[in-house]
Formats: structure tokens, sequence, C-alpha cells
């Protein structure tokens, strides 16, 4: 299977930028998932892979071919849609054979891909049915299986997912992650769940405003987000974020914010005075703990007020309110406090991001 | 109480229904009756016979002009269908200079009545050397600025990703048209099947002004002539040249009915 480039790709409708100076080797058998927030750019891209979008400038290959001018039918590339866009006056059995029909392959191997697809996907039972017979997860089966008889050189799904209820969805990503390893098709999948993009991708590219933030294997992004759209983007539920400075006491670097302060060990500070940062901490990288009345809070931890808990049952949601934060804790204790009760919460602190003010993450070594 | 409403509400629909029904069953039936029947009421005649449809296919070329109008209506309609939605599919799906002029220009045409081109019209036709031919009747009607609006308007429902799917799938724009949009726009397309051959088939002006020839003229045409030119001499032969007019529709519209309702009541039809 041949891999797919992105050479400086550029795409502009009228004066607005959709897609900037996009630059991406998706290896060959990769799953690259494309994940962002809407009017990220990541439909676009995929668009343009397809050719159903002409790019304004740049190019696109397909191992070493240049498609960047060819027809979407020209491009050896299949489209798995949101809506599945099956047509809806044909049976599945027409839906599956109609594209290699037109491509004039012959009857028997049309066939045999046709048996090998309904075989894989389970749609022996529904051939002869329309689309409007057949359920959510059917219709995503037989989007898929009409990607898979073009048996081609890349597959791009657009955020094939986003139509299913949340129980399908969990099982249909499972069914497509061990589809694509077992096809081993380059697949460039677009989505703006971030748990499809952790769970599937095999690296993920985070957009914003058609700009690649961060370009990394899953567990990179979620330990060592690039700025701190990515650390807001990727995790679920999503980071803290304490405004606060950088100040260097008794020898070591410190972050300070309102009401509380916390050693960063390996913040290089050498000549540093103060710098306005912002720090970053999963809720899952908080712990909790019942403070004695009257003693003062200690280095590395927020004191602050419960405003609401949501048990999830294996862990709950902890909502506290410090001074004018808002921070989010996710804890397994069993035992709960009550709204109301004070708490305090220990940052682990190697877990910690900081970011500077422009956004970029500063390295420090946990 | 809700019964007797009911019953009022039947009774008012059915003597509406009457008024609506009882001169068509009356034309009919009085092309049955013998000269002296014709005045009264009755809907059944005493002595029926055929002596009025037996005088009129005898005092002029009826049986051609049914063929003709059947050619003209049909040989429109064809294109109406065919070009409109191929003008309309261009003017939903694809992206080309001047297309928002031909969108303007297309609901511009709307405004314009018929009667202001009927001058400008004929003296084109007239220029081309079209007069007394099967083209004067039929090229001026091949597109339908209606019908393309309201192909469009239907075209615009159908979710982009069929025909991003349908171009993947190596199909051509013409191909996507006819064998992914036709079948889903089959209600749409009926009702201008529908309108569209009525309308021809029922034009009488423009006839009257660009065929003198006999055999060129349309039923419409050619009843007019005969009805009012004093061909038909009693009202029974008049009124049986109508009723050849009429049937034709009728039964055209019996077989399109079920579209016909559909696409009235079902205007967001789903993919």
């Amino acid at each position: 299977m041949p891999s797919v480039t992105f050479d400086h790709v550029t795409k502009r409708f009228n004066d607005v930028t959709i897609v900037e100076d996009f630059n991406l080797q998706v290896a060959d058998g990769e799953l690259l998932v494309l994940v962002g927030g809407s009017g990220s750019g990541k439909s676009t891209i995929l668009r343009l892979v397809a050719g159903l979008e002409a790019v304004t400038s740049g190019s696109i290959r397909l191992g070493d071919t240049d498609i960047t001018e060819r027809a979407p039918r020209d491009r050896d590339v299949a489209m798995v849609f949101q809506d599945y866009a099956l047509y809806p006056h044909l049976s599945v059995r027409e839906n599956l054979s109609l594209g290699l029909r037109i491509r004039r392959v012959p009857k028997e191997e049309v066939s045999r891909r046709v048996a090998w697809a309904v075989d894989m996907l389970g749609l022996t039972e529904l051939l002869d049915r329309k689309p409007k017979q057949l359920s959510g997860g059917q219709r995503q089966r037989v989007a898929m299986g009409r990607a898979m008889v073009r048996e081609p050189s890349a597959f791009l799904f657009d955020e094939p997912l986003s139509n299913l209820d949340a129980g399908l969805r969990a099982q249909m990503r499972m069914e497509i992650g061990a589809l694509q390893r077992r096809l081993h098709t380059t697949t460039i999948y677009v989505t703006h769940d971030q748990v499809e993009a952790m769970t599937l991708g095999d690296r993920i590219v985070v957009l914003s405003s058609g700009r690649v933030q961060q370009i990394g294997k899953p567990i990179d992004l979620y330990r060592a987000p690039a700025n701190r759209f990515v650390a807001g983007f990727i995790g679920s539920p999503p980071m803290n974020f304490i405004e606060g400075a950088l100040e260097r006491a008794d020898e070591m670097t410190w972050f300070v914010s309102d009401g509380m302060r916390i050693a960063l060990a390996g913040v290089s500070a050498a000549g540093l005075t103060r710098r306005e940062v912002t720090l970053g901490i999963r809720p899952d990288d908080l712990r909790m703990t019942f403070p004695s009345s009257g003693a003062a809070v200690e280095d590395g931890s927020i004191r602050g007020r419960v405003a609401l808990v949501e048990r999830l049952g294996g862990s709950s949601h902890m909502h506290v309110h410090a001074g004018s934060l808002r921070i989010l804790a996710v804890v397994t204790a069993l035992e709960l406090p009550a709204v109301d009760d004070v708490i305090d919460l220990l940052i682990l602190p190697q877990r910690v991001h900081v970011f500077a003010p422009d956004g970029q993450a500063i390295a420090i070594q946990g | 109480m809700r019964r007797a409403g009911r019953v009022a509400l039947y009774l008012a629909l059915a003597l509406a229904a009457l008024t609506f029904i009882y001169p068509f069953l009356w034309m009919a039936s009085s092309t049955l009756k013998p000269p002296g029947e014709v005045g009264t009421l009755a809907l059944i005649p005493d002595h029926a016979t055929f002596q009025n449809y037996r005088i009129m296919w005898s005092r002029a070329p009826f049986g051609r002009a049914l063929l003709n109008s059947v050619f003209v209506a049909t040989s429109v309609t064809v294109a109406v269908l065919i070009l409109g939605s191929i003008t309309a599919y261009a003017m939903a799906r694809l992206t080309f200079p001047g297309r928002h002029a031909l969108n303007l220009a297309t609901t511009a045409v709307l405004l314009v009545p018929g009667q202001l081109t009927l001058i400008p019209l004929y003296t084109l036709v007239v220029q081309l050397g079209w007069i007394d031919s099967y083209s004067a009747l039929i090229i001026p009607y091949l597109f339908n600025a209606t019908a393309i609006l309201m192909l469009r308007q239907f075209f615009l429902q159908i979710p982009q990703s069929l025909v991003d799917s349908a171009r993947m799938d190596g199909m051509s724009e013409l191909r996507i048209l006819f064998s992914i949009f036709w079948p889903l726009a089959r209600p749409p397309l009926a009702i201008v099947a529908i309108f569209t051959f009525m309308g021809s088939w029922n034009e009488v002006l423009w006839p009257l002004l660009v065929v003198r020839d006999q055999r060129i003229m349309t039923l419409p045409q050619l009843l007019t002539v005969f009805a009012l030119g004093g061909g038909a001499g009693t009202l029974g032969v008049s009124l049986a040249a109508a009723m050849v007019l009429v049937v034709p529709v009728v039964i055209a519209y019996m077989f399109l009915q079920r579209f016909f309702i559909e696409s009235m009541a079902g205007a967001g039809v789903k993919g």
C-alpha cells in the first residue's frame, strides 16, 4: 500500500484560508487521525485527498504518483462519509457493486469482492435490503463495504461514527480499528472526537484554524502536548488551566497563583525573575485530601470548596471552586465530601504542564 | 353532536364536489344526446347516439389533430424534463462563472408575462420560416423556467455527500443526474411532466398564430377553429370535440395521480 504525502498544501476559499501550509507523510498502512474542532480544516484536507476540492497550492502524492490534479474517480482512494451517502434507491448489493461496475470490473471479480466484503462485515442477510431498512450501524458497515470492494490504495473516513449513538459508536470504533489492521490499508480518519482519535490513531494530527498544532502518537500528545490548545483538546475530561507566574525562591522555581504555589523541579530558571505562565494539570492528576481544621494549605495543593460532585460509579468528578479558580478533579475515593465541604487537591508535580503566554509548552523534566 | 357535525361537513363537501363534477358529466352525456335533447339538464340521454362524434369526425381531421397534440405535448414534456433537469443540476451542483447570473435570469423569466413575448417570438418564428411546422409548436417550449427552478430547488435538497460519493465511484455528472438524482426526484419530475403536458396540450393562442395548415393543427386549435368557425353546426358536435380534447388528459392524470398527490403532500422527501 502506498503512502499519502502532503507537500505544502494550502486551501483558500475566496480570501479565507481553510488549510495553511500542510505538510505530512501518512506512512504505508498507517491509520492517521486528523482531529480538531469545527472549522479546523480537517474535513477539507480529506476532501482535498479525495479530489472533491481543489488545492490552492501545494501537491498531494499517493505513493510516487502526484494526484493533485486528478479527478476523484482517477485517484484510487475510497471514502466513507459521515451520513454514509448510500444510494437510497439501490439495494445493499447494488450499493456495494455499483462503483465496480462503473469501472468495468469483470462480473466474477465483482461478485468475489462483494462476497468477501459482505462476509467480513456480516452483511449477508441484508444484501437485498434498501438503506432505509437498515439500522445506523448496518448502514455504516455497508458504507465501509463500499469502500472496501474498491480495494483502494487509501481509505478516507469523514467522521464516520458521529451519527451513531454512544454504545454503537464504541462498537463500530473497534470494528473499524480491527478492519484497518487486517486490511493494512493506509487510512486517514477525520473526527472531532478525541476519544476516537486516541483509541484508533497510530498517529494523531491536531488541527486548529487550518494549522497543525501537533503531530504524534496518541500517548505522546497526551503526555507532552506541544501547546495549550492540544493540552485542552486531548484528554477527557479536559485539562485544568491555572493562570499564574514562575518565580525564583529558595533556590527553586515556583509556580505561584492565588492562594497556592508549587515547586517545579525541572524548569530551567536561570536568569528568571518573573514570568507569566499557565499551569496545566489533568483532572486525573489531582489527589483529594481532607484538611484538618485550622491547618494552612500546603505547597503543591489547592484548597477549595466543593461545588458539585458527579458520581460516575467507578470514579467521580469533583467540581471545586478555589477563589476565582474552577478546578475539576477525577477521584476514585469511595468516601466523597459533600457540597460546600472544604478540601485540598494535591497536584502531582511531575504531571504538570507549563505554557508560555503564547500557548507554547515550556519543557519541564518530570 | 360531533356526529351531526361530521354529517353536515360531508354533505357540504359532497355538494361542492357535485358543483365541480356536474358540468363535466353534463358535457359527457350531452355528446351522446340527439340535437333536440342537448338543451336539457338531464344527465342520462333518452336516446343515446354517437351521431355527434360521427359528424365531428367527418367534418374536420380530428384524428390527425389528436396525433399532432400527442406528438407535440410529448416532445415538449420529454424535452422539458431532460433539458430542464440538466440545467437545474448545473445550477444546483456545479460551480461555473455566471452561475449566479443564470439563476437571476431564470427567475426573471417568470416575471415576464407570456403575452409580452408573443409578438417578438412570432416575428422570430416567421424569420426562421417555421410557420406551419411542428418546430413552431415545439421548439419555443423546450426550456421552461418554472420547471428548471422547481427541479433545482429539489436537487438542492439532495445531500452533497451523495454527489461526492458518486463522483468517487466514477460516475460522470450526467450519470449522477440520471441514475442518482432522477430516481430520487420522481415526485417533482412527475409534477413537472403533468404541468408541462397539460400546458402544452391546452395551448390554443400560440398554435392559432403560427399554424394555419389543418394538417399541423393540434386538437384544441382545430376544435376552436371548428367550433368558432361554425363548422360544428350544433352544440352536441362542439361538445363531442371538447370530449376528445379532455379525455386523454384525464387518463394521463389518473395514471400520474399518485405522484401528483405525493409531491403536493410530501415536500420534505428525505434521501
